[in-house]
């Protein structure tokens, strides 16, 4: 399973960084997102929303997605 | 008076009618109107005046008006001043801040937010409650339908948040206890006006001695402005409101045109004069400073124009996109062509960055 580890980016880093490697996996697939920007959890909601993918969080600063679309 | 041209953001100059009668009121209204000399009679009697414009524009008695400065404090007022011990305090996720900081002293229970940002009525435990409520939102312009929201809450008293609404939209006649805002109507900033529509049910809340005479009154000069403006602007509402609604649906249409755009609520029930839109991969603070450099202001709920670096709280209550995002106000001086040059703008900015 792929590992983005972006904590220290401030947004629009981190989901600028998922874009990226979700475009890279099969559908599916999961990708583990770490991130500590306190932006990258409303906007994982909203941008599941609007890509039609999957999140959750996992623990503290650590969301599994997975690409459904 | 200068013009400005291409402001887009929240706040704007004075009502130009308000900043012509400012002079004549430092001139004519520096006198304390409680005192008993003939310059403090005719404070009185200008300070009178301007309550009863206010009254008659808002449409509300002149005795439930209470002049408040500044703003934030009103809010204190309006909702502390209800009886509201033991009491659960009712209101909603997308709430200015003011509202969430009388809460956090308060019992309280947070409505939630639909995508469209209305909000949820939540079932409540408690029978004794009271209800804050924004008539529209301060950040999206999301009117909420107050009316759904307070048979589904059924509180004992209401506070009515109409700071952005203003005189744009109706106050009805459910609150006892209401908050205008000065700038709403292009008056003087931090002018705010608190309505006590029940008095038996509202007090002071701040340390006081003399109950008949509030310790937080407003300068004078800029009361008489804050009437006039609302005077004026009371009668260009309509006309401001249809031109406003053209201008919001062209550039929906054009921001909806690209990928990835998350546009907050809808024209059809939000103020025809704001539009808060994120972009999917932009940056907030890079897109303002882009679109300033074409000579348009524009503001920005995105964490990285925050002073504490946190994404806009009604955004994440809604489940818009936060990062991105451009703010975007349209005032009644605002012409077709700022309209085109702003559309151009964001459209240019926005695709150089994903770029």
């Amino acid at each position: 399973m792929r590992e983005i580890d972006a904590r220290g980016l401030r947004c629009p880093q981190p989901i600028i960084e998922l874009g990226k490697v979700i475009s890279e996996i099969a559908l599916g697939n999961q990708i583990t997102l770490l991130s500590d920007d306190p932006a990258t959890e409303p906007d994982l909601s909203a941008w599941s929303r609007m890509t039609g993918n999957a999140f959750e969080k996992i623990e503290k600063d650590t969301f599994l997605v997975t690409k459904l679309s | 008076m200068v013009r400005v041209t291409g402001n887009f953001q929240s706040e704007s100059p004075l009502h130009p009618k308000a900043f012509e009668v400012l002079h004549a009121a430092f001139d004519n209204g520096w006198a304390d109107p409680a005192k008993l000399s003939e310059s403090s009679a005719k404070a009185r009697a200008l300070r009178n005046n301007a309550l009863e414009t206010i009254a008659t524009s808002l449409n509300l008695q002149v005795d439930w008006l209470v002049p408040v400065s500044p703003t934030s404090l009103g809010y204190f007022l309006g909702i502390q001043g209800l009886p509201i011990n033991s009491k659960t305090l009712i209101h909603g996720a997308t709430d200015r801040k003011d509202v969430f900081a009388v809460a956090a002293q308060n019992r309280h229970q947070v409505m939630q937010s639909a995508l469209d940002g209305k909000l949820i009525p939540s079932p409540t435990d408690s029978k004794n409650s009271v209800l804050a409520l924004q008539v529209a939102n301060a950040e999206t312009g999301v009117i909420q339908e107050s009316d759904a929201i307070i048979t589904g809450t059924n509180p004992e008293q209401i506070f009515l948040d109409a700071t952005t609404s203003g005189v744009r939209i109706p106050l009805g006649n459910q609150f006892t206890t209401a908050l205008f805002d000065s700038k709403s109507w292009y008056g003087p900033s931090d002018i705010a006006m608190l309505i006590v529509k029940e008095p038996s049910h509202w007090s002071n809340p701040l340390p006081h001695l003399n109950a008949a005479r509030p310790n937080f009154d407003v300068s004078l000069p800029l009361l008489l402005a804050s009437a006039v403006a609302l005077e004026n602007f009371s009668s260009e509402v309509k006309a401001a409101n249809l031109e406003a609604f053209e201008f919001n649906s062209q550039m929906r249409k054009a921001f909806a045109a690209l990928p990835d755009v998350d546009i907050a609520g809808n024209l059809d029930s939000s103020m025809a004069h704001m539009l808060s839109v994120s972009f999917l991969n932009c940056n907030g603070e890079e897109l303002l400073r882009a679109i300033q450099k074409d000579g348009y202001s524009v503001d920005s709920g995105s964490a990285c124009t925050a002073d504490d670096l946190q994404p806009s709280h009604v955004l994440a209550a809604m489940g818009v996109l936060t990062h991105g995002n451009i703010r975007i106000t349209i005032h009644p001086a605002t012409s077709q062509s700022e309209v085109d040059g702003l559309i151009a703008s964001v459209i240019r900015s926005v695709e150089e960055q994903r770029s």
